[in-house]
This record gives C-alpha cells, structure tokens and sequence, in this order.
C-alpha cells in the first residue's frame, strides 16, 4: 500500500473522532489501515443492527451503511482538494447470510478518480473468515473541488 | 391480508427495525408505506444534520422486505442485493417510503423502493431491491 502522509492520518483519526454524533458513531468504527490505495475498517458486532431475536443475524442495510460511510473515507484519504462528496448510487450484493457476533470488517478503495466522480468498491467479511465475503459493493460519488477542504467543514463546522 | 397493528408489532420485534424507528402506515398485497422519525443516530453528515445513505437505504430495505414478506416470522424476507440512486440530500425530519412489488415468482421477488420528505414528487431516493422467497 503506498504511504500516507503522517499529517493526512492524524488529520483522518481526527476527522472521524471529531464527528461526536451520528450513525459512524454508533457504528463504533475503529480504523485499521489507510493508504491512498485503500482502508481498512473494524466494526464490532452491535446487537441494535440484527434483524432476528438472537441477535445472531446482521441486517442488511447496516452491511449498506458501512460500506457507504468508508468509501467516504477511501476517497477523503485518496483525493487531494475534495470539498464536498456525495453518494450518487450504490450497489450491494449480499452473497450470505450475516450469522455471526464477530466483528465485521470491511475493505474499501477508490478505483478511479476523476474531476467531479469518484469510483469505489468494496468487500466486507467477518473478522477470520477472510475467505467468505459476506457483502460486496459499489458506488460512485459526486465530488465538489474547492479551498475549503471536507477535512475543515467537518472539524470546524463550516457548511458543505 | 395481514393488519398494519400485527405487521408494526412484528416489526417492532427486529432489534435493527427499531434502530430505525419507522412504523408502516398502509399495506396491500402489493405495496407498503412507511414512515421514519429523524433520530440523531441517522446522521450521515454531522455538519448539516442530513441522514446517512446508508440509513436511507436500510429504511428502503426494510420497507421493501415488509411489501414482499408482511407476515414474517423469523426475520425480515432474505435481501439479494440493492441498487440504490441517490436524489437529492435527506434533511432533518420524517422521511417516507413506499414500497412496489414490481414481481414476485416462486423463488424471488424485485422490489422498487422510493422515498421522499415533504413532496413526492421529489424523491431523496430511488431503489431496487431482490428478495429470496425460499
């Protein structure tokens, strides 16, 4: 993976600290690699995101919401000069069924890059079992280029 | 056909639905609407308070998940994938959706989603989604 910045990857541990609020937060996402090639993010299993009574099966959508938030992430570390970014659709593809209370993890990059979209995909798994994808997605994303970095928006407020 | 008070009991069953705080206004057999409340837990962007795609699209989901499969008992209909288009941004309150069974064979279902907040005429989102029925 090519090297980050130490600058851009306290500025990302900011970033995603300084959030305080809202589903990444509950998430409870724990970043484990960042290079502009790619991310790697940890969630520890959370009984709130089941569908059934055990509590043994992941939904879905929540599956949707991770790779969702860390494309976000692939593309802040991947794409100097981002102002904005939108999700402009995704696709999932379920390939079976979320049934265990291990932390899930999920691996995301930016495939391609250009003025106003960004390309991404990404496979999550539960932690150990590397080889049975459990979700794979992908999505494109609507930049907006400017001075005003989403680095800064998020950690002082600014509108986006 | 099922009533709307036995499908928002079943559904106020599934741990995920109530993360999601949503109860299902109207139900035939080939549709659903539903109605979900803002909660700060849905916030995708923290500087504007909109809610996370993802939030949006599990909303979808499982609205969809009840148009096809109403009566569940175990869990929600087996989702196959998603194809969802992002329209415009989801803003602080309510958000609804409705859900259309487009075809529903022996083995699987297709399912087109939309939502909207104050007009329907202006979608935040539009979705499809399949369902394994066995």
């Amino acid at each position: 993976m090519a090297e980050i910045s130490k600058e851009k990857m306290e500025q990302i541990a900011q970033m995603w600290n300084a959030r305080g609020k809202g589903l990444i937060t509950h998430m409870a996402l724990e970043i484990e690699e960042v290079s502009s090639d790619g991310v790697r993010v940890r969630m520890p299993f959370n009984p709130d995101f089941c569908v059934d009574t055990d509590q043994t099966l992941l939904h879905g959508g929540i599956l949707t919401a991770l790779l969702d938030s860390v494309f976000g992430l692939a593309n802040f570390v991947a794409i100097e000069g981002v102002s904005t970014m939108a999700t402009l659709d995704l696709r999932v593809d379920y390939l079976r069924a979320a049934r265990s209370r291990a932390d899930v993890i999920v691996n995301a990059h930016c495939f391609r890059q250009t003025r106003h979209i960004a390309f991404n995909a990404g496979s999550i798994w539960f932690d150990g079992h590397e080889d049975a994808e459990i979700a794979r997605g992908t999505a494109s994303f609507a930049l907006t280029r400017g001075d005003v970095s989403l680095f800064e928006a998020m950690t002082k407020g600014k509108a986006s | 056909m099922i009533d709307l008070e036995t499908v928002n009991a079943n559904a106020s069953r599934v741990p995920f639905f109530r993360f999601l705080n949503f109860e299902v206004q109207s139900l035939d057999s080939l549709h659903a609407e539903a109605e979900m409340t803002f909660e700060e837990r849905h916030i995708g962007n923290p500087v504007m308070d909109h809610y996370h795609g993802g939030i949006i699209a599990s909303f979808m989901e499982a609205t969809a998940a009840i148009a096809v499969h109403p009566d569940f008992s175990e869990a929600p209909a087996k989702p196959i994938n998603l194809t969802v288009d992002y329209l415009r941004p989801g803003v602080k309150g309510p958000l609804f959706a409705r859900a259309n069974v487009t075809r529903k064979g022996k083995r699987i279902a297709s399912v087109s989603v939309i939502t909207w907040q104050t007009d329907r005429d202006k979608p935040v989102a539009e979705g499809l989604y399949h369902f394994l029925l066995v």
